[in-house]
Protein backbone atom coordinates (compact mmCIF):
# COMPACT_ATOMS: atom_id res chain seq x y z
CA UNK A 1 0.00 0.00 0.00
CA UNK A 2 2.89 2.30 0.59
CA UNK A 3 3.84 2.30 -3.05
CA UNK A 4 1.33 4.73 -4.92
CA UNK A 5 -0.07 3.95 -7.89
CA UNK A 6 0.61 5.93 -10.84
CA UNK A 7 -1.78 7.53 -13.45
CA UNK A 8 -2.50 6.38 -16.62
CA UNK A 9 -1.85 8.83 -18.87
CA UNK A 10 1.30 10.13 -21.16
CA UNK A 11 3.94 12.02 -19.77
CA UNK A 12 4.73 15.44 -20.87
CA UNK A 13 8.68 16.17 -20.42
CA UNK A 14 10.65 19.10 -19.96
CA UNK A 15 10.63 20.15 -23.57
CA UNK A 16 11.41 16.51 -24.83
CA UNK A 17 7.64 15.95 -26.15
CA UNK A 18 6.48 12.53 -24.62
CA UNK A 19 8.43 10.11 -22.42
CA UNK A 20 8.65 6.89 -20.52
CA UNK A 21 7.17 6.79 -17.46
CA UNK A 22 8.35 4.54 -14.42
CA UNK A 23 6.53 1.28 -13.58
CA UNK A 24 5.16 1.69 -10.01
CA UNK A 25 6.50 -1.70 -8.87
CA UNK A 26 4.16 -3.18 -7.88
CA UNK A 27 3.60 -7.06 -8.70
CA UNK A 28 0.15 -5.77 -8.86
CA UNK A 29 0.63 -3.70 -11.72
CA UNK A 30 -1.96 -4.33 -14.42
CA UNK A 31 0.33 -2.86 -17.54
CA UNK A 32 3.97 -3.74 -16.41
CA UNK A 33 6.08 -1.78 -19.00
CA UNK A 34 3.01 -0.09 -20.77
CA UNK A 35 3.65 3.83 -21.44
CA UNK A 36 2.56 5.54 -18.17
CA UNK A 37 3.84 8.38 -15.89
CA UNK A 38 3.91 8.50 -12.16
CA UNK A 39 2.08 10.38 -9.99
CA UNK A 40 2.61 14.29 -10.97
CA UNK A 41 4.44 16.28 -8.02
CA UNK A 42 3.04 19.44 -6.80
CA UNK A 43 4.51 21.48 -9.23
CA UNK A 44 3.24 19.74 -11.80
CA UNK A 45 6.12 18.91 -14.00
CA UNK A 46 8.91 15.87 -14.01
CA UNK A 47 12.31 16.05 -15.15
CA UNK A 48 12.93 12.54 -16.41
CA UNK A 49 16.30 11.22 -17.45
CA UNK A 50 17.71 12.08 -20.69
CA UNK A 51 18.28 8.37 -21.08
CA UNK A 52 14.39 7.68 -20.89
CA UNK A 53 13.62 10.44 -23.88
CA UNK A 54 16.45 8.71 -25.88
CA UNK A 55 14.63 4.78 -25.21
CA UNK A 56 11.48 6.20 -26.24
CA UNK A 57 12.48 7.35 -29.82
CA UNK A 58 14.02 4.49 -30.43
CA UNK A 59 11.59 2.18 -29.75
CA UNK A 60 8.80 4.17 -31.10
CA UNK A 61 10.54 5.00 -34.49
CA UNK A 62 10.41 2.75 -36.90
CA UNK A 63 13.08 2.32 -39.23
CA UNK A 64 13.25 3.96 -42.89
CA UNK A 65 13.41 1.14 -45.37
CA UNK A 66 13.33 2.25 -49.30
CA UNK A 67 11.03 -1.18 -49.89
CA UNK A 68 8.50 -0.28 -47.92
CA UNK A 69 5.47 -3.14 -48.10
CA UNK A 70 7.51 -5.49 -50.32
CA UNK A 71 7.96 -8.41 -46.81
CA UNK A 72 6.37 -11.25 -45.94
CA UNK A 73 3.05 -9.66 -45.88
CA UNK A 74 2.44 -9.21 -49.53
CA UNK A 75 4.49 -12.72 -50.10
CA UNK A 76 2.00 -14.55 -47.79
CA UNK A 77 -1.33 -12.87 -48.99
CA UNK A 78 0.00 -14.25 -52.44
CA UNK A 79 1.02 -17.82 -51.21
CA UNK A 80 -2.43 -17.94 -49.63
CA UNK A 81 -4.36 -16.19 -52.31
CA UNK A 82 -5.16 -19.27 -54.71
CA UNK A 83 -5.45 -21.79 -52.02
CA UNK A 84 -8.51 -19.32 -50.76
CA UNK A 85 -10.76 -20.29 -54.35
CA UNK A 86 -11.42 -23.87 -54.77
CA UNK A 87 -12.12 -24.17 -58.27
CA UNK A 88 -8.52 -22.43 -58.64
CA UNK A 89 -7.25 -24.93 -56.75
CA UNK A 90 -8.54 -28.09 -58.01
CA UNK A 91 -7.83 -27.29 -61.92
CA UNK A 92 -4.38 -26.59 -60.72
CA UNK A 93 -4.14 -30.12 -59.53
CA UNK A 94 -5.35 -31.35 -62.55
CA UNK A 95 -3.08 -29.68 -64.31
CA UNK A 96 -0.27 -31.83 -62.08
CA UNK A 97 -2.09 -34.83 -62.21
CA UNK A 98 -2.85 -34.91 -66.13
CA UNK A 99 0.58 -34.09 -66.48
CA UNK A 100 1.45 -37.12 -64.71
CA UNK A 101 -0.81 -39.07 -66.45
CA UNK A 102 0.48 -37.89 -69.89
CA UNK A 103 4.18 -38.86 -68.54
CA UNK A 104 7.31 -36.75 -70.10
CA UNK A 105 7.64 -34.24 -71.22
CA UNK A 106 4.28 -33.40 -70.55
CA UNK A 107 4.80 -34.03 -66.49
CA UNK A 108 6.99 -30.85 -66.55
CA UNK A 109 5.90 -29.17 -69.55
CA UNK A 110 2.23 -28.33 -68.41
CA UNK A 111 3.43 -26.56 -65.44
CA UNK A 112 5.80 -24.87 -66.93
CA UNK A 113 3.40 -23.39 -69.39
CA UNK A 114 0.52 -22.95 -66.76
CA UNK A 115 2.94 -19.89 -65.22
CA UNK A 116 3.60 -18.48 -68.55
CA UNK A 117 0.54 -18.43 -70.12
CA UNK A 118 -1.09 -17.14 -67.04
CA UNK A 119 1.34 -14.54 -66.58
CA UNK A 120 -0.45 -13.27 -69.99
CA UNK A 121 -3.40 -13.74 -68.86
CA UNK A 122 -2.56 -11.54 -65.74
CA UNK A 123 -1.30 -8.82 -68.03
CA UNK A 124 -4.53 -8.68 -69.95
CA UNK A 125 -6.17 -8.70 -66.49
CA UNK A 126 -4.20 -5.65 -65.32
CA UNK A 127 -4.96 -3.59 -68.37
CA UNK A 128 -8.47 -4.03 -68.07
CA UNK A 129 -8.81 -5.51 -72.04
CA UNK A 130 -12.18 -7.60 -72.34
CA UNK A 131 -12.85 -10.92 -71.53
CA UNK A 132 -15.97 -12.64 -71.42
CA UNK A 133 -16.91 -15.29 -69.01
CA UNK A 134 -13.78 -15.62 -67.00
CA UNK A 135 -15.57 -17.77 -64.29
CA UNK A 136 -17.48 -19.73 -67.01
CA UNK A 137 -13.57 -20.78 -68.54
CA UNK A 138 -12.50 -21.24 -64.69
CA UNK A 139 -15.00 -23.72 -63.70
CA UNK A 140 -14.66 -25.32 -67.54
CA UNK A 141 -11.09 -25.49 -67.05
CA UNK A 142 -11.77 -28.11 -64.54
CA UNK A 143 -14.58 -29.94 -65.78
CA UNK A 144 -12.51 -30.47 -69.02
CA UNK A 145 -9.26 -31.05 -67.29
CA UNK A 146 -10.81 -33.23 -64.55
CA UNK A 147 -12.49 -35.30 -67.52
CA UNK A 148 -9.42 -35.80 -69.44
CA UNK A 149 -8.06 -37.28 -66.44
CA UNK A 150 -10.94 -39.61 -65.43
CA UNK A 151 -11.31 -40.64 -68.82
CA UNK A 152 -7.50 -41.19 -69.46
CA UNK A 153 -7.45 -39.42 -72.43
CA UNK A 154 -4.15 -38.78 -74.32
CA UNK A 155 -3.88 -36.51 -76.68
CA UNK A 156 -1.07 -35.24 -78.82
CA UNK A 157 1.16 -33.00 -76.72
CA UNK A 158 0.60 -29.89 -78.60
CA UNK A 159 -3.15 -30.10 -78.17
CA UNK A 160 -2.38 -30.67 -74.47
CA UNK A 161 -0.31 -28.10 -74.04
CA UNK A 162 -2.77 -25.43 -76.08
CA UNK A 163 -5.91 -27.08 -73.74
CA UNK A 164 -3.89 -26.48 -70.42
CA UNK A 165 -2.55 -22.87 -72.01
CA UNK A 166 -5.95 -21.52 -72.99
CA UNK A 167 -7.26 -22.15 -69.56
CA UNK A 168 -4.47 -20.49 -68.48
CA UNK A 169 -5.41 -17.19 -69.62
CA UNK A 170 -8.65 -17.32 -68.06
CA UNK A 171 -6.80 -18.09 -64.49
CA UNK A 172 -4.19 -15.48 -64.80
CA UNK A 173 -7.16 -13.12 -65.77
CA UNK A 174 -8.81 -13.56 -62.80
CA UNK A 175 -5.44 -12.96 -60.76
CA UNK A 176 -4.78 -9.80 -62.52
CA UNK A 177 -7.68 -8.12 -62.02
CA UNK A 178 -6.64 -9.34 -57.89
CA UNK A 179 -3.17 -8.15 -57.83
CA UNK A 180 -2.70 -5.25 -55.75
CA UNK A 181 -1.30 -2.03 -56.22
CA UNK A 182 2.31 -0.88 -55.35
CA UNK A 183 5.22 -2.58 -53.48
CA UNK A 184 3.45 -5.04 -52.38
CA UNK A 185 2.68 -6.38 -55.88
CA UNK A 186 6.24 -8.26 -56.84
CA UNK A 187 5.86 -10.17 -53.20
CA UNK A 188 2.20 -11.00 -53.55
CA UNK A 189 2.20 -12.59 -57.44
CA UNK A 190 5.77 -14.11 -56.57
CA UNK A 191 3.61 -15.78 -54.02
CA UNK A 192 0.53 -16.70 -56.06
CA UNK A 193 2.79 -17.80 -58.83
CA UNK A 194 4.64 -20.19 -56.65
CA UNK A 195 1.47 -21.41 -54.75
CA UNK A 196 0.26 -21.73 -57.99
CA UNK A 197 2.89 -23.71 -58.95
CA UNK A 198 2.99 -25.94 -55.90
CA UNK A 199 -0.29 -27.43 -56.27
CA UNK A 200 0.75 -28.09 -59.82
CA UNK A 201 3.42 -30.45 -57.94
CA UNK A 202 0.88 -31.96 -55.39
CA UNK A 203 -1.31 -32.87 -58.47
CA UNK A 204 2.05 -34.85 -60.00
CA UNK A 205 2.75 -36.07 -56.88
CA UNK A 206 -0.66 -37.75 -56.69
CA UNK A 207 -0.55 -38.70 -60.55
CA UNK A 208 2.88 -41.02 -60.08
CA UNK A 209 0.66 -42.99 -58.37
CA UNK A 210 -1.06 -43.85 -61.79
CA UNK A 211 2.17 -46.39 -61.98
CA UNK A 212 0.48 -48.69 -59.92
CA UNK A 213 -2.84 -50.65 -60.97
CA UNK A 214 -5.32 -48.67 -58.31
CA UNK A 215 -3.19 -45.57 -57.69
CA UNK A 216 -4.66 -45.14 -61.45
CA UNK A 217 -7.78 -46.10 -60.39
CA UNK A 218 -7.71 -43.36 -57.17
CA UNK A 219 -6.41 -40.84 -59.86
CA UNK A 220 -9.05 -41.10 -62.37
CA UNK A 221 -11.69 -41.10 -59.83
CA UNK A 222 -9.83 -38.27 -58.43
CA UNK A 223 -10.15 -36.42 -61.96
CA UNK A 224 -13.59 -37.11 -61.67
CA UNK A 225 -14.45 -35.57 -58.34
CA UNK A 226 -12.29 -32.49 -59.86
CA UNK A 227 -15.09 -32.68 -62.65
CA UNK A 228 -17.95 -32.82 -60.52
CA UNK A 229 -16.58 -29.48 -58.71
CA UNK A 230 -16.32 -27.86 -61.95
CA UNK A 231 -19.71 -28.38 -62.85
CA UNK A 232 -20.90 -27.78 -59.34
CA UNK A 233 -19.08 -24.20 -60.06
CA UNK A 234 -20.81 -23.64 -63.19
CA UNK A 235 -24.52 -24.88 -62.17
CA UNK A 236 -23.73 -22.09 -59.16
CA UNK A 237 -24.22 -24.90 -56.72
CA UNK A 238 -20.36 -24.06 -55.29
CA UNK B 1 28.43 -2.42 -38.69
CA UNK B 2 24.93 -1.34 -38.32
CA UNK B 3 25.05 0.76 -42.12
CA UNK B 4 26.72 -2.61 -43.12
CA UNK B 5 23.73 -4.71 -42.00
CA UNK B 6 21.29 -2.44 -43.60
CA UNK B 7 22.76 -2.40 -46.60
CA UNK B 8 22.72 -6.12 -46.63
CA UNK B 9 19.05 -6.16 -45.53
CA UNK B 10 17.90 -4.09 -48.31
CA UNK B 11 19.29 -5.74 -50.83
CA UNK B 12 16.62 -8.44 -49.52
CA UNK B 13 13.70 -7.26 -51.32
CA UNK B 14 11.07 -9.63 -53.59
CA UNK B 15 12.49 -7.28 -56.83
CA UNK B 16 16.16 -7.72 -56.25
CA UNK B 17 15.65 -11.56 -55.61
CA UNK B 18 13.90 -11.84 -58.18
CA UNK B 19 16.78 -10.70 -60.78
CA UNK B 20 19.45 -12.25 -58.80
CA UNK B 21 17.86 -15.76 -58.43
CA UNK B 22 17.24 -15.84 -62.14
CA UNK B 23 20.83 -14.61 -63.36
CA UNK B 24 22.24 -17.14 -60.73
CA UNK B 25 19.71 -20.61 -62.05
CA UNK B 26 21.14 -19.44 -65.72
CA UNK B 27 24.53 -19.32 -64.87
CA UNK B 28 23.71 -22.67 -62.57
CA UNK B 29 22.29 -24.26 -65.67
CA UNK B 30 24.92 -23.12 -68.26
CA UNK B 31 27.86 -25.36 -65.61
CA UNK B 32 30.36 -23.00 -66.41
CA UNK B 33 32.59 -21.39 -63.76
CA UNK B 34 30.49 -18.85 -62.59
CA UNK B 35 33.77 -16.26 -62.62
CA UNK B 36 33.15 -13.65 -65.55
CA UNK B 37 29.35 -13.50 -64.76
CA UNK B 38 30.19 -13.10 -61.51
CA UNK B 39 33.47 -10.55 -62.05
CA UNK B 40 30.72 -8.38 -64.47
CA UNK B 41 28.12 -8.53 -61.36
CA UNK B 42 30.46 -7.22 -59.10
CA UNK B 43 31.46 -4.21 -61.75
CA UNK B 44 27.54 -3.77 -62.18
CA UNK B 45 27.39 -3.09 -58.35
CA UNK B 46 30.43 -1.25 -57.96
CA UNK B 47 29.39 1.10 -61.52
CA UNK B 48 25.66 1.31 -59.96
CA UNK B 49 26.82 2.17 -56.48
CA UNK B 50 29.01 5.47 -57.84
CA UNK B 51 26.04 6.16 -60.57
CA UNK B 52 23.47 6.03 -57.60
CA UNK B 53 25.77 8.71 -55.36
CA UNK B 54 24.66 11.20 -57.81
CA UNK B 55 21.40 11.09 -56.11
CA UNK B 56 19.17 10.58 -59.32
CA UNK B 57 15.62 10.12 -57.98
CA UNK B 58 13.02 8.97 -60.90
CA UNK B 59 15.58 6.05 -62.43
CA UNK B 60 13.42 3.35 -64.32
CA UNK B 61 15.77 0.23 -62.53
CA UNK B 62 12.97 -1.48 -60.98
CA UNK B 63 11.32 -1.95 -64.44
CA UNK B 64 14.57 -2.71 -65.96
CA UNK B 65 15.61 -5.59 -63.10
CA UNK B 66 11.58 -7.07 -64.02
CA UNK B 67 12.92 -6.84 -67.90
CA UNK B 68 16.42 -8.44 -66.71
CA UNK B 69 14.70 -10.93 -64.82
CA UNK B 70 12.67 -12.23 -67.53
CA UNK B 71 15.15 -12.49 -69.77
CA UNK B 72 17.80 -14.37 -67.43
CA UNK B 73 14.39 -16.65 -66.95
CA UNK B 74 13.11 -17.12 -70.22
CA UNK B 75 16.73 -18.14 -71.32
CA UNK B 76 16.79 -20.50 -68.58
CA UNK B 77 13.22 -22.08 -69.32
CA UNK B 78 14.78 -22.85 -73.17
CA UNK B 79 17.89 -24.41 -71.65
CA UNK B 80 20.10 -23.61 -75.06
CA UNK B 81 24.11 -23.04 -74.77
CA UNK B 82 24.57 -19.58 -74.45
CA UNK B 83 27.41 -17.34 -75.25
CA UNK B 84 29.48 -16.23 -72.25
CA UNK B 85 29.39 -12.71 -72.91
CA UNK B 86 25.46 -13.29 -72.87
CA UNK B 87 25.16 -14.15 -69.12
CA UNK B 88 27.98 -11.73 -68.14
CA UNK B 89 25.89 -9.10 -70.13
CA UNK B 90 23.42 -9.61 -67.70
CA UNK B 91 24.88 -9.87 -64.85
CA UNK B 92 26.51 -6.39 -65.69
CA UNK B 93 23.32 -4.74 -66.09
CA UNK B 94 21.55 -6.15 -63.06
CA UNK B 95 24.39 -5.43 -60.83
CA UNK B 96 23.96 -2.13 -62.38
CA UNK B 97 20.51 -1.68 -61.62
CA UNK B 98 20.29 -3.27 -57.73
CA UNK B 99 21.94 -0.40 -56.44
CA UNK B 100 19.73 2.36 -58.20
CA UNK B 101 16.63 0.65 -56.93
CA UNK B 102 17.81 0.94 -53.34
CA UNK B 103 19.56 4.28 -52.76
CA UNK B 104 21.55 4.26 -49.04
CA UNK B 105 19.75 5.47 -45.98
CA UNK B 106 22.40 6.34 -44.27
CA UNK B 107 23.21 9.74 -43.36
CA UNK B 108 26.99 10.23 -43.56
CA UNK B 109 29.16 9.50 -47.18
CA UNK B 110 31.02 6.92 -44.71
CA UNK B 111 27.55 4.92 -43.26
CA UNK B 112 26.55 4.98 -47.63
CA UNK B 113 29.76 3.54 -48.56
CA UNK B 114 29.48 0.93 -45.48
CA UNK B 115 25.86 0.22 -46.55
CA UNK B 116 26.49 -0.22 -50.20
CA UNK B 117 29.02 -2.74 -49.33
CA UNK B 118 26.37 -5.06 -47.59
CA UNK B 119 24.25 -4.54 -50.00
CA UNK B 120 26.85 -5.91 -53.06
CA UNK B 121 27.81 -8.84 -50.76
CA UNK B 122 24.63 -9.82 -50.08
CA UNK B 123 24.04 -9.41 -53.87
CA UNK B 124 27.35 -11.47 -54.40
CA UNK B 125 26.50 -14.16 -51.89
CA UNK B 126 22.92 -14.81 -52.68
CA UNK B 127 24.04 -15.23 -56.19
CA UNK B 128 27.00 -17.43 -55.66
CA UNK B 129 24.72 -19.42 -53.84
CA UNK B 130 21.82 -20.16 -56.55
CA UNK B 131 24.40 -20.84 -59.06
CA UNK B 132 26.07 -23.27 -56.88
CA UNK B 133 22.92 -24.94 -56.39
CA UNK B 134 22.16 -24.64 -59.89
CA UNK B 135 25.18 -26.32 -61.17
CA UNK B 136 24.55 -28.98 -58.58
CA UNK B 137 21.42 -30.06 -60.30
CA UNK B 138 22.34 -32.53 -62.18
CA UNK B 139 19.57 -35.37 -62.82
CA UNK B 140 17.11 -35.03 -65.41
CA UNK B 141 14.38 -34.09 -62.35
CA UNK B 142 16.59 -31.51 -61.00
CA UNK B 143 17.17 -29.81 -64.32
CA UNK B 144 13.65 -29.82 -65.06
CA UNK B 145 12.83 -28.26 -61.17
CA UNK B 146 15.58 -25.14 -62.50
CA UNK B 147 13.45 -24.25 -65.25
CA UNK B 148 9.99 -24.76 -63.47
CA UNK B 149 11.44 -22.48 -60.86
CA UNK B 150 12.24 -20.26 -63.78
CA UNK B 151 9.01 -19.81 -65.18
CA UNK B 152 8.05 -18.92 -61.84
CA UNK B 153 10.28 -15.89 -61.75
CA UNK B 154 9.46 -14.63 -65.21
CA UNK B 155 5.57 -14.74 -64.91
CA UNK B 156 6.22 -13.19 -61.71
CA UNK B 157 8.15 -10.48 -63.33
CA UNK B 158 5.77 -10.63 -66.56
CA UNK B 159 2.74 -9.26 -64.45
CA UNK B 160 4.50 -6.76 -61.89
CA UNK B 161 6.07 -5.03 -65.19
CA UNK B 162 2.04 -5.01 -66.71
CA UNK B 163 0.92 -3.91 -63.23
CA UNK B 164 3.44 -1.19 -63.13
CA UNK B 165 3.48 -0.30 -66.91
CA UNK B 166 -0.64 -0.18 -66.65
CA UNK B 167 -0.99 1.86 -63.80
Amino acid sequence: MGVPRTQWAPLPLEGRGWGWGSFNGSPHDPHPGALCAPTLPASGRVRAPSFAAAAAMILLVSPAFAHTGEGTGGFLAGLSHPVFGPDHVVAMVAVGLWGAFLGAPAIWLLPIVFPLVMALGGVLGIVGAPLPAVETGIASSAIVLGLMVALAARPPLWVAVVLVGAFAIFHGYAHGKELPDGANAVAFSAGFVIATGLLHLTGIAFGLLARWPVGRLAVRGAGGMIALVGVAYLSGLA
Amino acid sequence: MIAFANGATQFFAPTHLLAVVALGLLVGQQARLPVIPLAALAAGLAAGSVVVASAIRDNPAAPALLVLAAIAAGLTIIARPLPSWAAAGLGLAIGVALPLNAPPQEFTVHAAIVAQLGFALAAILAFALVTRVATLARVPWQRIGVRIVASWIAASAILVLALRLAR
